[in-house]
């Protein structure tokens, strides 16, 4: 920190631009400003350095071209703190739905036979490629995880991931259960808390935004086995839960287990 | 021999929504070259729908962007009932609009204040206008605080909105707030009119004085919108949307990960100033009088009238938020939704997303999306952008090059472009 100032870079590979838009939206970014040295954030910053060192990196979107690859291993050497922001930077976005499916049939079917002189790659968290510290969830975030994290690092402290589902925030709101009274395959009991339970006081069954639960307390395999009982299918399943966790290791292996379990 | 020098070049192009590149190459002769390179990762978002169940597309569509997901919700969903044969009842319809209203406010105001003002003030970054502009920075942030609240009302949340399924709506918000939306939407149009008139005063440059072909969506009910059936050209010529292919074609180009487009083997324009040009006679109210009194200003040939045109549409889009809430109450109470039977077939929907003409095709089968085709503005607009900022370049590759790169990136910000939008969305 220089002059009192924390020196802040918020970067963006492959995304749709949400987690920066949010954090930029929040009114109090304005109390923030005194406090903060913005040294890279091209959204807002015309006079913005990638190469600069930071404080705390802030990155938004998925790895998903060679020179992403480059830019977060420069972001990890200049930074103290490096923080993957949103659904694709933790957990490879809605663009890893496919993950399975090689990137050249991906490729061929968007833009045929054609090539661009960038080298694409198949979406990944940065994880993947550098040592991340601290993750903020959600497609996109909410403003307060944003003042939550930023609020910890000021005060020289840090900030504590959500342990429990979105269910637990249903249940405070009193909506009713989208899963047991609407029967339609809500995944907020494995799904991150911190967003108020949204979408089921909509009505609407969780998409899972915010990623699975994390300290391997997701249960895939419980909330599979309610969904196999309202009769979908194991590949129904496993595409709705990999919307926004393709890249969880214990999915696949948990699934499995509920649908193996009937063939003994 | 003829020497050709070192590009010009801006790697990142800031303050834009995405990740583009400018690259201006200059020989002996003049300006060679003018690339816009698009660099954002693709995303495959037809090639990774397809085959998936429709609602669950839906949900994943709007993570196309973030400025206009609720312009990608509102244009997918309506493209998957089309494909079914469903058209939502007037009320649900209506209250769509104000949603993508919300949307419209939003990110105009986003574009004109934070992205595009700081240029003509002379500052790197809006953040650093807070002490010397006040009013203008307390303006911009009441402006997309409404914006954002419609959304969080009508669509669940300001980015990457939940709330708007097949048949109608997950909730509706009650009485009293889309009261209290009408009586914010009116202590909001006096804040409009400033915008307008702040944006009116800025300079449009010559340099990029031309004509330009325009691409609207024709809206319904002949009243200035957002939703219609057919695509109008400022060349007089109109076709029903479901035939865009027979008009506009798609082509890769190397330097980029978007795709290029061309009407009738041209480049052309969409976007507010587009919508303006063509369907002006459209216009009612307090934006109608303004439009009459700076009609030289909101004029077809030049695309930094695409910025006042962004003003001009908040003006109206406000006053037409609160007559489309007016039709709504009229007919409260309102069902929020009507079931839809799922149905095979193909279904196509063109809507004005805030910077241009969003196209989805969607065919479904068996209640999976059997196959997508998502053109969204900026990929429209990137053939003609290259355009301009040839013709900014070859007025000024003399210059001190940052006087050109900033004036290269005006240019391009000026059709506020989206980037991650464009990026590979389209399919051959």
């Amino acid at each position: 920190m220089e002059n009192g100032k924390v020196r802040i870079g918020f970067y963006a590979l492959t995304s749709c631009y949400g987690c920066q838009l949010q954090f930029a939206m929040m009114d109090e970014i304005l109390q923030l400003l005194p406090r903060a040295e913005i040294v890279c954030w091209f959204m807002v910053e015309r006079d913005s350095y990638e190469d600069e060192p930071v404080d705390i990196a802030f990155i938004e979107g998925s790895v998903s071209t060679e020179e992403e690859v480059e830019l977060v291993k420069r972001i990890r050497e200049n930074a103290k703190i490096v923080v993957a922001v949103g659904s694709c930077a933790a957990h490879g976005g809605v663009q890893s739905w496919e993950k399975d499916k090689p990137i050249e049939e991906l490729w061929k079917a968007v833009y045929g036979n054609a090539t661009v002189k960038f080298r694409p790659k198949p979406a990944k968290p940065v994880e993947e490629y550098i040592k991340v510290d601290y993750r903020i969830y959600g497609c996109p975030p909410e403003k307060k995880d944003f003042l939550y994290a930023l609020g910890t690092f000021l005060v020289g402290s840090w900030p504590e991931d959500i342990d429990y589902p979105v269910c637990v925030e249903c249940r405070i709101n009193g909506h009713p259960c989208i899963l047991i009274e609407k029967g339609e395959p809500c995944l907020g009991p494995v799904t991150r808390a911190g967003c108020d339970a949204r979408c089921p006081g909509f009505g609407i069954a969780c998409i899972g935004c915010r990623g699975a639960i994390g300290y391997d307390v997701a249960w895939f395999d419980s909330l599979a086995r309610t969904f196999k009982e309202k009769g979908l299918t194991k590949e129904e399943i496993l595409e709705r839960m990999k919307i926004f966790n393709a890249h969880n290791p214990k999915l696949e292996e948990m699934v499995d287990k509920v649908f193996q379990e009937v063939k003994e | 021999m003829s020497n050709v020098y070192l590009p010009i070049t801006v790697d990142h192009i800031a303050r834009v929504e995405g990740k583009g590149g400018v690259e201006i190459v200059v020989g002996d002769d003049g300006v060679k070259e003018v690339r816009l390179n698009i660099i954002e990762g693709p995303r495959f978002f037809e090639a990774i729908t397809v085959g998936k169940k429709l609602e669950e597309a839906l949900a994943v569509y709007p993570r196309i962007c973030s400025f206009c997901s609720a312009a990608h919700k509102l244009t997918a969903v309506e493209a998957a009932e089309k494909a079914m044969g469903f058209a939502p009842r007037e009320e649900i319809q209506t209250l769509r609009e104000v949603l993508y209203i919300g949307d419209m406010i939003e990110s105009h105001v986003l574009h004109l204040y934070l992205l595009v003002l700081p240029d003509y003030l002379g500052y790197s970054n809006p953040l650093k206008m807070v002490d010397e502009y006040k009013k203008e920075i307390g303006i911009a942030l009441d402006l997309k605080n409404l914006g954002s609240w419609m959304m969080d009302e009508l669509g669940s949340r300001a980015i990457h909105q939940e709330n708007v399924v097949l048949g109608g709506f997950g909730k509706l918000p009650g009485k009293n707030t889309l009261e209290l939306m009408k009586r914010r939407l009116r202590e909001a149009l006096p804040k409009t009119e400033y915008t307008f008139e702040l944006f009116s005063k800025l300079e449009q440059y010559g340099e990029v004085e031309g004509p330009i072909t325009h691409l609207a969506v024709k809206p319904r009910g002949d009243v200035y919108g957002i939703y219609g059936d057919y695509i109008s050209a400022s060349d007089g010529t109109e076709f029903p949307s479901e035939g865009y292919k027979e008009h506009i074609k798609e082509f890769v180009v190397e330097h980029s990960f978007a795709k290029h487009s061309h009407y009738h083997r041209k480049p052309f324009m969409v976007g507010a100033i587009s919508r303006v040009v063509n369907h002006a006679d459209k216009l009612y109210g307090r934006a109608k009088e303004l439009y009459e009194s700076h009609k030289d200003l909101l004029r077809p040939t030049n695309p930094f009238a695409n910025n006042l045109a962004q003003a001009l549409e908040l003006v109206y889009f406000t006053e037409r938020a609160i007559d489309l809430i007016d039709e709504a109450l009229a007919k409260w109470p309102i069902r929020p939704r009507d079931e839809v039977e799922i149905k095979d077939g193909f279904g196509v929907s063109t809507t004005e997303a805030p910077r241009g003409i969003l196209v989805y095709a969607l065919e479904v089968k068996d209640g999976r999306v059997a196959y997508a085709d998502i053109i969204t503005p900026t990929a429209f607009n990137l053939a003609m952008m290259e355009e301009h900022v040839r013709m900014m370049a070859e007025k000024h590759y003399n210059d001190d090059p940052e006087r050109l790169k900033l004036l290269a990136e005006m240019v391009v910000r000026a059709y506020d472009p989206c980037i991650s939008c464009s990026v590979h969305v389209a399919r051959l």
